[in-house]
Order: C-alpha cells, then sequence, then structure tokens
C-alpha cells in the first residue's frame, strides 16, 4: 500500500450546479467537498437567496459578502447566465453537454419551462445524472404547491412533536428539511455514479424535500400506525430514559444537557450528585426512573444552578456520565477541540478577506479532502469555465458579454 | 430493474440509529448488508414504538424502519472468538461501518487501524460523537448532548423573554441521523474511489460536526458581524411564524411583500393591514406582537386545511402543523407512493416512511423486512465455511 495521497473520490467529476437557497447548494456542497469541479449557473438578474441575506461585514449588504452564501458554497465555481435570454440557454445546453451530474432545486416544472428539462439534458449528454430536490417532487396533485425551508419542518411533521409539554408546536431552529434533502440527495447521486460506472447508464433522480424529511420521523409515524397513538410534546425528554434533559447553570443564560442512557450511567451519576440515589431501588432502572423524572430534574436542577456549565460538565465527564454544554457561534468559534481537528476553513476571498467557516465533518485517511477555494462571487469564473470547459473564443464570449448574457 | 449498489457488501455493527441509518441507505438501494449485533440485539430493539404496545424485540418499529434490506448475525464482540468471527466477515465485506464509542471500538478490534491492516481492500467508516481525535474524542454523549454541543440547540426556543425555558431539541435523534446522512456519503465516496484505486481506506465522521455543518447562517453571524444568535432573539421579518386554527395550527409564511398583499387579499383586505406599522415586512417583524392579535382573529375562523390550500392557490408558501395521522392521510403522498408496507416477521404488517428519493432506473426498494434477533446467524456462518464450528462458538458464548 503506497503511501501517497490518492485522488479525491469524486476528481474529474463535473456538476452543473443550478440550485439555489439551501437545500440544492448543500447537496452540491457535499460533491464539490468529495472533489468534483461544481459549478453554478447564476445571474444577477436572479441572485440566490442566500447571497441577500445576512451576515454581511459590517452590516453592509452585498451579494458577494454574504457569510450565509459564503458557507455553503465553498469550493464551488460560479459563471453568471441570464437564463431568459436564448443565448444563454445555448450555453446552458453546452455546460450539461461537458457535465457528468446536474443538480436543481427549483419548483417543479421550471427547468422543463427553460427548456433545460431532463429529456433535453439527455439528449445532450446520455449518460447524464439528473437530481431534481423540489419542496413536494416532481409528481403528485401537490407538485406545484410552493415550498420554503422554514415551511418544511410544520409540513413534515415534526412541528406537532417538538416543543415544550403544554406548549403550542414549535420550530427546529433551521429550515431542517432543506440540509436533510441535500445529503439524501448526495447519498442518491453517489448511488447513480455507481450505477453509471456499471452500466454507462445516467438517470433522473425526483426527491421531495418533504419526503426525504419525514424519512427522519419513522418513531413519530410508526406510534400513530402501530400503537395509534401520538405522542405528546415533550421538551428535551424521552420517551424511555430519564434524566434527558437540558439544565440552567450559574452564569447568564448558561445551560448543560445531561443525559442518561442505562443503569452503569445512572450509578455514575448518583455517585457525583446525590449518593442516596444509589440505595433506591426504584431508580436503579429506566422505568422506575422515568416515573420519577420529575423528582430527579428537580434535583439536578437545583445542583446544576450553583455550579458552571464547564464544572458539571468535567465532573460528569470525569463520572461517566453524558454531559455537554449548550454551546452557541462564538463557543464553537473558539472551541479548541474543533481547532485541533482541523475543522475550521480560512481561506482568502476578495470581498470578505479570511473569515472562518466550518469545514467538512468527514475525513478519509488516504485520499485527503479539503475545502480548496472559498465560495465564488458571483460569476467569478465566467470566463475560465467558458474558455478552457466549454472551448469558447475571446471573440464569442466578447460577443455573448455585448448581448448581455453573462450577467 | 438494476439495484445502483448490488453486488457491494457491507458489514455493519450499528447501536441505535446513527450507523444502522447509514447502512440503511446503501442496503435500500441494493447494497448487501450484514448487520452484527450483540448478544440480546440493537437497543432499537428495546425501543418501540410496538405493533398494539406490547414489547417485542422482533417488533420494535424504529428497529424495523432502520433494518430494511439487511440480514442480522448475533455475536459478542467482546469475546475473542466473536471478533475473529468479524474478521472473518470483514475479510469479504466492501465496507465495516459502526458507531461504537472509539473507547469501545477499540477493545472490540473495530479500530480503523487493526482493521485496515488486515484488510487492505475494506473501507471502514467510524462514526464518534466528537469524532477519533483531539482533547474530546473521548468524551461521553448521547443524541441531547450532540445537539446542544453543535451550536442548534441554542437556536431554539420559545422567542424574546422567555429566557426561562432551554434550549430545546427536535423530535427523536436527530443527532443521529445526521450523522449516518454524512457517514453514508463519505463511506460511497471512499468506495467510488476504491473501484479506480483497488484499495480502501478509513473514513471518519464526527456528529458534532456533521451537526455544526447544518447551522444555516447562524454560525456565520459571529466571525462576519460579531452577533451570537440565540432562540431569545427577535426574527426580523415576519410572519413566519405559528397560528392557531379552528382545528388545529397552521404555519403562516410570507417572506417577500407580494406574497403579503396576497394574503391580505385572502383575509378579506382587512382595515388594519392597512396600518403603517405593518408597511412592510421588517415593519411586520419590528410590531409582530400587536399584528399577530388581528392575525390570530382571522386564522381562528378558518380550518388549517382550507387556509392551507386556498394560501397555496395564490402561490403563498403556507405549510399546515402536520399531525402523524395528516400525513398518512395525504392525497399526495399516497400518489406518489411515499410510504410503504412490509411483513412484520411476526404475522403482521407495518407502514412505514419510504423512498426519501426516486431514481428512474434504479429504484430504492424493499428486497427484505429487517431481520428477526439473530435471524441469520447460522446462514451466515455457513456462507463462511465455518458451520461445523457453530457449536463450539455457540459453547464460548462468542454467538447465540
Amino acid at each position: 500500500m503506497s503511501d501517497a495521497p490518492r485522488p479525491r473520490p469524486l476528481e474529474g467529476i463535473r456538476v452543473a450546479d443550478f440550485t439555489w437557497v439551501w437545500a440544492g447548494p448543500f447537496c452540491t456542497l457535499q460533491l464539490a467537498h468529495l472533489g468534483a469541479e461544481v459549478i453554478r449557473i447564476e445571474s444577477a438578474t436572479r441572485t440566490c437567496v442566500t447571497r441577500l441575506l445576512p451576515p454581511w461585514p459590517d452590516g453592509v449588504p452585498h451579494p458577494d459578502r454574504s457569510g450565509y452564501f459564503n458557507q455553503y458554497n465553498q469550493g464551488k465555481k460560479s459563471i453568471a447566465l441570464d437564463l431568459t435570454k436564448d443565448d444563454a440557454r445555448s450555453v446552458a445546453r453546452d455546460l450539461i453537454r461537458a457535465s457528468d451530474i446536474v443538480v436543481e432545486n427549483f419548483a417543479a416544472g421550471v427547468m422543463d419551462r427553460m427548456g433545460l428539462g431532463y429529456e433535453v439534458c439527455r439528449s445532450l449528454r446520455p449518460d447524464i445524472i439528473m437530481i431534481a430536490l423540489s419542496g413536494y417532487g416532481a409528481t403528485g396533485p401537490e407538485s406545484h404547491y410552493v415550498s420554503y425551508g422554514p415551511a418544511q419542518v410544520p409540513l413534515s411533521g415534526f412541528s406537532s412533536l417538538t416543543g415544550y409539554r403544554g406548549f403550542r408546536p414549535m420550530h427546529i431552529g433551521i429550515s431542517y428539511g432543506d440540509p436533510t434533502a441535500g445529503l439524501h440527495g448526495a447519498v442518491a447521486t453517489l448511488a447513480a455514479l455507481f450505477h453509471r460506472r456499471r452500466s454507462g447508464e445516467g438517470q433522473y433522480i425526483d426527491l421531495s424535500q418533504w419526503e426525504s424529511t419525514m424519512a427522519l420521523l419513522p418513531e413519530g409515524l410508526l406510534a400513530q400506525t402501530l400503537e395509534g397513538r401520538a405522542y405528546e410534546r415533550d421538551g428535551n425528554h424521552d420517551v424511555l430514559w430519564a434524566p434527558h434533559a437540558v439544565y440552567r447553570c450559574d452564569g447568564e443564560d448558561r445551560w448543560v444537557s445531561i443525559a442518561v442512557a442505562s443503569d452503569d450511567e445512572w450509578r455514575a451519576l448518583a455517585s457525583a450528585v446525590e449518593p442516596a440515589w444509589l440505595r433506591d431501588s426504584e431508580l436503579a432502572v429506566a422505568a422506575g426512573r422515568k416515573r420519577r423524572e420529575e423528582e430527579i430534574d428537580e434535583r439536578l436542577s437545583a445542583w446544576c444552578a450553583t455550579r458552571s456549565r464547564e464544572q458539571v460538565t468535567e465532573v460528569l465527564q470525569q463520572a461517566g456520565v453524558a454531559a455537554f454544554p449548550v454551546l452557541d457561534a462564538r463557543d464553537l468559534h473558539d472551541d479548541p477541540h474543533l481547532a485541533a481537528r482541523g475543522f475550521f476553513v480560512e481561506l482568502p476571498h476578495r470581498e470578505v478577506g479570511v473569515r472562518r467557516h466550518l469545514g467538512i465533518p468527514y475525513r478519509l485517511d488516504a485520499s485527503p479532502i479539503a475545502v480548496g477555494r472559498a465560495a465564488p462571487c458571483l460569476g467569478q469564473d465566467t470566463d475560465e469555465v467558458l474558455t478552457r470547459v466549454l472551448g469558447y473564443d475571446a471573440d464569442r464570449i466578447a460577443a455573448l458579454r455585448a448581448a448581455d448574457v453573462l450577467r | 430493474m438494476a439495484d445502483a449498489l448490488a453486488g457491494i457488501r457491507v458489514v455493519e455493527c450499528g447501536d441505535f440509529v446513527a450507523a444502522s441509518y447509514g447502512a440503511k441507505q446503501l442496503a435500500d438501494l441494493g447494497a448487501e448488508v450484514i448487520k452484527v449485533e450483540p448478544l440480546g440485539g440493537d437497543r432499537a430493539r428495546t425501543r418501540g414504538p410496538y405493533p398494539g404496545g406490547v414489547p417485542d424485540p422482533d417488533r420494535s418499529g424504529l428497529y424495523l424502519y432502520l433494518n430494511t434490506n439487511k440480514r442480522a448475525v448475533e455475536v459478542d464482540l467482546d469475546t475473542a472468538a466473536g471478533r475473529a468471527l468479524l474478521d472473518r466477515l470483514a475479510s469479504s465485506a466492501d465496507l465495516l461501518i459502526h458507531d461504537q464509542p472509539p473507547q469501545v471500538a477499540r477493545a472490540r478490534g473495530l479500530d480503523p487501524e487493526s482493521l485496515r491492516r488486515r484488510h487492505d481492500r475494506l473501507v471502514v467508516t467510524s462514526i464518534a460523537p466528537f469524532g477519533l481525535t483531539g482533547p474530546k474524542a473521548d468524551f461521553r454523549a448521547h443524541d441531547l448532548n450532540l445537539w446542544c454541543a453543535s451550536g442548534l440547540a441554542v437556536l431554539n426556543g420559545a422567542g424574546p423573554g422567555r429566557d426561562d425555558l432551554p434550549p430545546l431539541k427536535p423530535f427523536g435523534m436527530q443527532a443521529s441521523f445526521q450523522a449516518g446522512l454524512n457517514a453514508a456519503v463519505a463511506s460511497l465516496a471512499a468506495l467510488y474511489e476504491r473501484e479506480a484505486s483497488g484499495v480502501g481506506q478509513a473514513v471518519e465522521i464526527s456528529v458534532q460536526e456533521c451537526l455544526a455543518s447544518i447551522a444555516e447562517m447562524t454560525f456565520s453571524f459571529y466571525p462576519y458581524m460579531g452577533i451570537v444568535p440565540s432562540r431569545l432573539g427577535q426574527k426580523p421579518i415576519q410572519p413566519l411564524d405559528f397560528l392557531e386554527c379552528s382545528d388545529g395550527w397552521i404555519f403562516i409564511c410570507c417572506v417577500e411583500e407580494h406574497q403579503w398583499h396576497r394574503f391580505v387579499e385572502l383575509a378579506g383586505s382587512p382595515e388594519w393591514a392597512t396600518l403603517e406599522i405593518f408597511s412592510n415586512r421588517l415593519a411586520r417583524g419590528a410590531n409582530w406582537d400587536a399584528l399577530k392579535i388581528f392575525l390570530n382573529e382571522y386564522t381562528a375562523t378558518r380550518t388549517v386545511q382550507d387556509l392551507y390550500r386556498e394560501a397555496q392557490e395564490r402561490r403563498i408558501p403556507f405549510a399546515p402543523v402536520s399531525t402523524m395521522g395528516d400525513l398518512l392521510a395525504s392525497d399526495h403522498l399516497r400518489a406518489r407512493g411515499f410510504f410503504a408496507t412490509i411483513d412484520d416477521g411476526a404475522g403482521g404488517e407495518v407502514v412505514l416512511p419510504g423512498a426519501p428519493y426516486h431514481h428512474a432506473r434504479t429504484p430504492w426498494r424493499i428486497r427484505r423486512r429487517a431481520p428477526r434477533l439473530g435471524e441469520h446467524t447460522d446462514e451466515v456462518l455457513e456462507e463462511l465455511g465455518l458451520s461445523d464450528r457453530a457449536a463450539e462458538l455457540r459453547a464460548a458464548g462468542a454467538i447465540r
């Protein structure tokens, strides 16, 4: 076995990336992480929503300065193409011809109306893999419905089960359906690459954000189908394990999570916090602890309230209990563990300089993957892609630019 | 129809959700997965929900869902003979995927160094709470702890003024699901690379990093603007919130001005909508408490489904707060064939979430139900040519 680094897994694979907002870009982010050349097709006439959202350095808005966009488009290229123009669609078709994969997350039907639907793509490149990540899927009576990230959380069923006890349905805090769809989309695309390698065939993949989000909700759905009941919203509690909650610590809005999943962990917790619990036989088993959850929560709340979240974590981890502080953006940014692991990416960007971004949550030891460059400014790679990938000459590019196609 | 991942052999040592969901991605697309469970089984077997609410390790809903298309063997990896058996399985596999905590994994011979030394072609995927390196690599953590450790829990709560309520996790073991998805992506990539190089490699997944990676724009607020987002912050734009209808809850969502104008029309162009304090989305955000009172009066007169459909007909992206019953009864999901019905292995049937993606040529499909505890132990021993040693392995407590 040679120790020389091997190529990244998707080296040589080219992706025509028509995605915007978050779900689609999160799918193509994975492909970029794995070494594919991901080329975003963008336009100032239809700017990606995340380019228009904060955070911007110094609060000054600009499509190239958004931390939201810059986080989820690391390692990709950008070509500016006004797809309302026929000549731009012709360039897009050339790019599809030169690509292995097409990814889009418009509402169902939009790519067809632009003359860039699957049948067209396949006629341009017979083994093309095309994946569409729409809100409701490409078929079915509601496929034309409008879908926004925050609305996917209640639609998928998550909100009806998430929330404090006795409280209204709640959100998750992020547009959870988007990255969930993006990751399922990456799995689906990689599987299609295996099939292509073995058979020479490409294919079309229809992904519904709604469905891929429900795939993460089996316990809720199965309680209904198997037991005919719905779980009640119950905060951070677990249906079987106790204690299992987030407790206030000393300091301003400081919290720690404690979860006990086994009898061993319970004994460890009891030894550290309340040795009298060790002699209480009802509490020696999970069902007994669950019955007396309120009493245990009260005692732990009092114990945590006089200690810092770091003290609680240290004492309990030492004892063998799963305890960890609730971290925020600053805590993560300054986290020595994540820094020691090399998780952060800090690469120069023309408009925002060097800022800390989150990196790749998986490591491959022999074909080292790493973010190669910061997210692109809108249209940053137009000339390079037209020249190198499509073989256009300078005159042709100038003519396209003069006709306002490249913006 | 072909299966996309036909011919790929996977050994999974999964407990609960993470590795099990990762391997399920591969199994449902055609890979052959052998699940190695400890004596007594994966803890997902103790989780339920159960048919009729009666506990049975072979009929736990969570297990039945996570382990479709897999076979199961019951092996004690805390015995030398059990570890030798795992090694035999690994020698004919393409991928070994596990989610045992790092200390436990080392003791059971699941660490990538020892596996890769003996099996050059094997891809070894390790899912660990905080990864395999770094000062917190050996910290103990369950799903809730990881949701808190990643900057996600801090984002969810009851909003401004409710600092009495703690940061909140979503329903279910979501940290583990996300880790499983990342593990599937990275494992498939390593297998794809192996088709060219002929050599496997070690893949490492940090659950904390998987979750930090989905913090939307919130992490960047700190390095870009010095702002630390929290559950106590005011939403800048409204409406983007839950409101109560006559028969349930709806999520109303007007991000763009044109959506708001169409909604006002739908609501019958009431007088209050002309007030200056509601004139644009930022003003509506700043005056949300007042606006919410007017909106509640309106939504209380409507049913969830009527308001949802009328809004969607006007291209306003409202969504119902779906109950599990609503989802199971959805005409749209039914038309798409989303829910799958499988045999539960004990004479009954179970309805499960189905395909999360639809491949036109290599469809996601259920070829076999989830296995009963130890169902394939003898069958797999026979395939390994070890049938004659079964009694001895049982006597040694390596298998059951």
